[in-house]
């Protein structure tokens, strides 16, 4: 009798209780489109305060521009006003000088309109939830940072000038008066997605050190922009040549 | 009451009736003894990613595919049509449309609670607006979040996930437990900050053991983030089917899989399990129909009769 008992727990049958068990299974994909159901109507309702309240927000004019901004190869307005825009709002931030910004040069996914700058706007240039993250680098680093993302004339940088040579970064000045010593450190202000090794940048991973900053990318663009609006001067698009080709 | 008097009853039937079952049961047993049929619909989605309307009407691949409302729509057809009826959701609820950057995942969770979902599992994504935000956002869910590897206890979420739901449905107990993906690397620390990711083999294997043999499960289902398959030994659902026992059904995300039907995978026991998964966005619903007959077998059509 134990042996039965235990052939029968063995298989999974020792339950008292009768239950159930599968005799047969089938499925199906059900494709959701306007041929499969049309809208159920209460949740159709239910959404519309919080999609009017979206465009309400996607449509907030935050300031406005003579021209369109684009990005541009080595140097663009674009590529100017959004890197000295993170290094403003990220320097307020983290409460202490920073160096320098940086963006990837393919994480700007569009231009800026002339005339009105929504936050819509801002959204189809950055619609990544990137992080601000603060790098601290030797000298040595941010050198090998600038000459990596020179490599196609793709640098994007904020707060320095440099010339561009044979896929190096050269002569580089900051616009805080420090000059690039390769032992001295520096303080890069990036994407989380960059800081960790995007774009084949790996060798950021051995920062003397990370500080994640806890503001998006996206919002820092917008509170410059607004901030920037409140002046009312409209922004001109111009390059000034940060990055030039030797 | 003789247990074993009645076990061994149990089994004396067993082998009388095993034979039969399956293949031409339905006509010999028409009339007096046909067992008692009960189904079970299964409507799951994965990796929604806020999206909420359809996407919009711009000619790209998925123009006009989706939104909640058509969703919601189809949802009570078929719960007019089924008397049990489950709906699950695998994660990654959050992200990917303005909603969640403006409105932190509340439209999202109140839609799922108009929709009726009866539990979700916890996406890499869901800890996009930080795990404080996870607690206001679930907070406003009618349904539990299911996850059983992450391990909160030092978090904010202490408390406020569930590592199963047993559902009993016109007699039938079904057990849905959820798995999430592996935070490091994917999420940024300060996000799931003193979450502890454990073994989803050991605790997927532990929890199906657990709602077969405790909760007397007759079905048990892992919600799943892990991702189908991978290659390399990264633990996806493929890895899973086949390293534990006493899940039935597996429904995933996290990879965004558009299955045109569940795979199915040999368990540890070499019973065929399925995994699905369809898609995201909201794309698709996914719908499994099972069909239970009262007495226990062991599981997938292996008809083993005892009443």
């Amino acid at each position: 009798m134990k042996k039965l008992i235990l052939w029968l727990a063995l298989a999974g049958l020792a339950s008292c209780s009768p239950g159930y068990h599968l005799t047969n299974r089938t499925a199906s994909r059900i494709g959701v489109d306007s041929v499969t159901a049309p809208a159920n109507a209460s949740v159709a309702r239910f959404l519309t305060p919080y999609r009017q309240g979206l465009e309400k927000t996607m449509n907030e004019v935050l300031t406005h521009s003579t021209g369109r901004i684009e990005k541009g190869q080595p140097d663009g307005p674009l590529n100017d006003i959004l890197t000295d825009a993170l290094l403003q709002q990220s320097i307020q931030r983290y409460g202490k000088p920073i160096d320098c910004s940086h963006l990837n040069f393919g994480g700007i996914r569009n231009n800026l309109p002339e005339g009105n700058i929504t936050t819509g706007s801002v959204f189809e240039v950055m619609p990544f939830d990137n992080q601000l993250v603060v790098l601290t680098l030797t000298g040595d680093m941010l050198q090998q940072l600038l000459d990596h993302f020179s490599s196609g004339n793709k640098l994007v940088v904020g707060g320095m000038r440099a010339k561009l040579q044979n896929g190096k970064a050269q002569s580089v000045t900051f616009t805080n008066g420090r000059t690039l010593q390769p032992s001295e450190t520096y303080t890069v202000v990036t994407s989380d997605y960059i800081a960790d090794g995007g774009d084949n940048a790996n060798f950021l991973k051995n920062a003397i050190k990370r500080e994640t900053l806890n503001y998006l990318m996206r919002d820092a663009l917008i509170d410059y922009f607004r901030q920037q609006g409140k002046t009312g001067q409209p922004l001109t698009p111009t390059s000034d040549g940060r990055i030039s080709l030797n | 009451m003789d247990a074993s008097a009645s076990t061994r009853r149990q089994f004396l039937k067993l082998l009388g009736t095993a034979a039969v079952v399956g293949s031409v049961a339905p006509d010999i047993m028409a009339g007096s003894a046909r067992p008692k049929t009960t189904m079970l619909t299964i409507l799951h989605t994965n990796d929604v990613h806020s999206r909420l309307d359809p996407f919009p009407m711009d000619g790209s691949r998925n123009a006009g595919r989706g939104g909640v409302a058509r969703r919601a729509t189809l949802i009570q057809q078929i719960r007019q049509e089924q008397e049990n009826v489950l709906l699950l959701d695998a994660g990654d609820i959050f992200q990917g449309t303005p909603y969640f950057n403006v409105y932190k995942g509340e439209p999202e969770i109140l839609a799922m609670n108009q929709l009726g979902y009866d539990a979700g599992t916890i996406g890499n994504h869901d800890f996009d607006g930080g795990i404080d935000n996870m607690v206001t956002q679930f907070g406003k869910a009618t349904f539990p979040l299911l996850i059983a590897n992450y391990d909160f206890r030092n978090t904010v979420l202490d408390g406020k996930t569930k590592p199963y739901k047993v559902f009993t449905k016109d007699g039938i107990k079904v057990g849905v437990f959820g798995l999430g993906i592996k935070p490091e690397g994917l999420i940024p620390k300060d996000a799931y900050k003193e979450t502890k990711y454990l073994d989803p083999i050991d605790i997927g294997n532990d929890m199906a053991t657990r709602l077969r043999t405790e909760q007397k499960c007759d079905y048990v289902i892992c919600l799943s983030h892990l991702g189908y398959k991978y290659d390399g030994p990264t633990v996806s659902d493929n890895v899973l089917a086949a390293r534990t026992r006493n899940i039935d059904g597996i429904i995933g995300g996290h990879t965004h899989t558009f299955l045109d039907a569940p795979v199915t995978v040999n368990n540890a026991d070499g019973q065929p399990i399925w995994i699905n998964q369809v898609g995201f966005a909201g794309i698709n619903l996914g719908r499994i129909d099972l069909t239970f007959e009262r007495g226990k077998a062991s599981m997938a059509g292996q008809s083993v009769e005892v009443k």
